[in-house]
């Protein structure tokens, strides 16, 4: 167990600077997400943890040490690729056991322990099986069986549940979370899914462009995004982001759509809104309307698309709270007390 | 059930008649090691009474000799091929050593007639006092075993994902460990049939042979001219040889033709 820092790490391929002066610490025993969109970076900091892409400038660290310039193997690390990565010509029993051999472990201790770990995983009928006779979310276990075996400092994971189909990733997702729980041993997991960072992540790492964008505990992201980029991309669906202006107590889009907006000083803002603050209620058409278009119904709620004077809004809307709303109703829109967001239209950062 | 057309007939016939130039001069070797020397100055008889006059003089000669020593020189040449050429092989698969220039370096090497290094090797061997000895032959059958084999097994190792390699190394194996235990057991078919092209290609070589391997102890295929002596050629024994030679290449082939397109594509096909 330790943690893992980064001291203005510079990533460069030629000319293009793919991570810019990252200063990152993953807490110890944390499952900390790196999440962003793709090439903004994730990948080549998991990369350069475990010494597959070397850093340009700068310094990591595992625990107190320095392993800026070690090899893999020296690093004491163990890694889950996206494709899983088995040994296609070994057993699943000699997968498990492969990084014990490293170690020089005898192969009876090793395979013994493989046993161990393929049972905690759910694996024991399949040992004798080659990973081409094994389904995908197997595979999958193999590989994370094959990082848990010998312990490691740290685990890092490269976007391993997105080859997976959606029932599956959610499984998987609330089995990787048990796993590291119980083992307690310092997780940096990268992904370009919003939502399996938001529900995974002990620690979130927003990356934009070589940069981080925000981190924080994924409530406090969720929260009080500090820009208009971490609003939109955090949170699904997206979070209402509209250009505008306050004047006494009231914001108005250029194209005409106005709502109630108190104790905010006057001047062009960006207002953020998420679906589930917006209340759209069918009786009381009064003050701002809206015209529903698509309705998406998901069960326990709807996603609701509404027009408002030309803005097009996205509303979370609770199946209890829908009677009225049907495409092509009138409804009123409203925001809940106190839920906006604010930020600066031309920097796009919170106020 | 499909109807016969004219174009299957077609294709019948084009490989019946590839087959024919391919099988008739085998076949005929075959029938000439069993005839006499009268009805061998009938080439086109093929009912005869056999005799294994032929049969018998060779298998009493020296020619196991030659055959020993052609054995030894192959395996020992493959041998060296196979650990240079699949070491060489990774690294222009995994690294583009040499870029474009180095797969160009291996054909190229391909092209240049013999002649040009045969002078060359002769002369090195007789200043290391090596002449005489078979030496000069193997590393003269390394000058183009090595480029076919290298050449071959490039596609193999390309096909390799990359991931499994960097996951060795995250496992804790360094390079090498990770080549050998990880790489390798990946792409043996692959250097299963390039073992056997190679040895394939240095049991054919008589050029080389002819002037470097040793006058009274030379390799099969210089034995096998051999029977073209002074007094003519002496047919009947020559194609008794020769069928000792063909038959192990025959074998051979039969064991590599499925990976020998993807071998000699050289990476252009994957799979």
């Amino acid at each position: 167990m330790a943690r893992v820092t980064f001291e203005n790490v510079v990533k460069k391929y030629g000319d293009s600077t793919v991570v810019k002066g990252l200063d990152l610490e993953l807490p110890d025993g944390a499952f900390t997400v790196l999440v962003g969109p793709s090439g903004c970076g994730k990948t080549t900091t998991l990369r350069m943890i475990a010494g597959l892409d070397d850093a340009t400038s700068g310094t990591i660290r595992i625990g107190d040490k320095d392993v800026t310039r070690l090899e893999p193997k020296e690093r004491d690390i163990a890694m889950v690729f996206q494709n899983y990565a088995l040994y296609p010509h070994l057993t699943v029993r000699e997968n498990l056991a492969f990084p014990l051999r490293a170690i020089r472990m005898n192969r009876t201790e090793a395979l013994a322990k493989a046993d161990a770990v393929a049972e905690t995983m759910g694996l024991t009928a399949l040992l004798d099986r080659k990973p081409k006779d094994l389904s995908g979310g197997q595979q999958q276990r193999v590989a994370i069986g094959r990082a848990i075996i010998r312990e490691p400092a740290v685990f890092l994971f490269d976007e391993p549940l997105s080859n997976l189909d959606a029932k599956l990733r959610v499984e998987m997702r609330t089995e990787l979370l048990q796993m590291q729980r119980r083992l307690g041993i310092t997780s940096l997991f990268v992904t370009h899914d919003q939502e399996e960072a938001m529900t995974l992540s002990d620690f979130i790492v927003v990356m934009r462009d070589g940069e981080i964008a925000q981190q924080g505990k994924p409530k406090d992201v969720y929260d009080k995004p500090n820009s208009t980029f971490v609003a939109a991309f955090v949170g699904s669906p997206k979070m209402n982001l509209l250009d505008g202006a306050v004047a006494s107590g009231v914001f108005s889009t250029k194209s005409g759509l106005s709502l109630p907006l108190k104790g905010v000083a006057a001047g062009a803002v960006t207002l953020g809104v998420r679906p589930d603050d917006l209340i759209l209620d069918p009786k009381s058409t009064k003050g701002t309307n809206g015209r529903v278009g698509v309705i998406e119904l998901l069960g326990p709620r709807a996603i609701v698309q509404v027009n408002g004077s030309g803005q097009s809004l996205t509303a979370v809307v609770e199946a209890s709270r829908m009677t009225g709303i049907v495409e092509g109703a009138e409804v009123g829109i409203g925001i809940r007390d106190g839920s906006h967001h604010l930020f600066d239209t031309t920097t796009g950062l919170r106020i | 059930m499909r109807r016969f057309t004219a174009f299957d007939a077609s294709r019948m016939v084009l490989l019946l008649l590839a087959v024919v130039a391919v099988a008739l001069p085998l076949l005929w070797v075959v029938l000439a090691s069993f005839k006499t020397p009268a009805d061998l100055n009938q080439p086109g008889l093929i009912w005869f009474t056999p005799t294994m006059a032929n049969w018998t003089e060779v298998l009493g000669s020296d020619l196991f000799a030659a055959v020993g020593r052609s054995v030894l020189v192959a395996t020992i040449t493959v041998a060296i091929a196979v650990v240079v050429g699949s070491m060489g092989a990774y690294s222009i698969a995994r690294f583009q050593t040499g870029g474009s220039l180095s797969r160009f370096g291996i054909l190229a090497s391909q092209v240049l007639p013999p002649a040009v290094l045969v002078f060359p090797f002769l002369s090195v061997a007789y200043m290391l006092r090596l002449n005489g000895t078979l030496v000069p032959v193997i590393f003269s059958h390394l000058s183009f075993v090595v480029p076919v084999v290298t050449w071959f097994l490039i596609g193999f190792f390309a096909a390799v994902p990359k991931e499994i390699e960097e996951q060795a190394r995250v496992d804790g194996f360094n390079r090498f460990d990770t080549f050998r235990l990880v790489v390798l057991p990946q792409v043996l078919p692959g250097i299963g049939a390039a073992a056997i092209f190679g040895f394939t290609l240095s049991w054919n070589d008589m050029f080389y042979g002819l002037i470097l391997s040793p006058a009274n102890s030379t390799i099969l295929p210089v034995a096998i001219a051999g029977f073209n002596t002074f007094r003519g050629v002496e047919l009947g024994p020559m194609s008794a040889a020769i069928v000792i030679a063909i038959v192990p290449v025959v074998i051979a082939s039969f064991f590599v033709q499925k990976r020998l397109v993807q071998g000699i594509s050289g990476g252009a096909v994957k799979g």
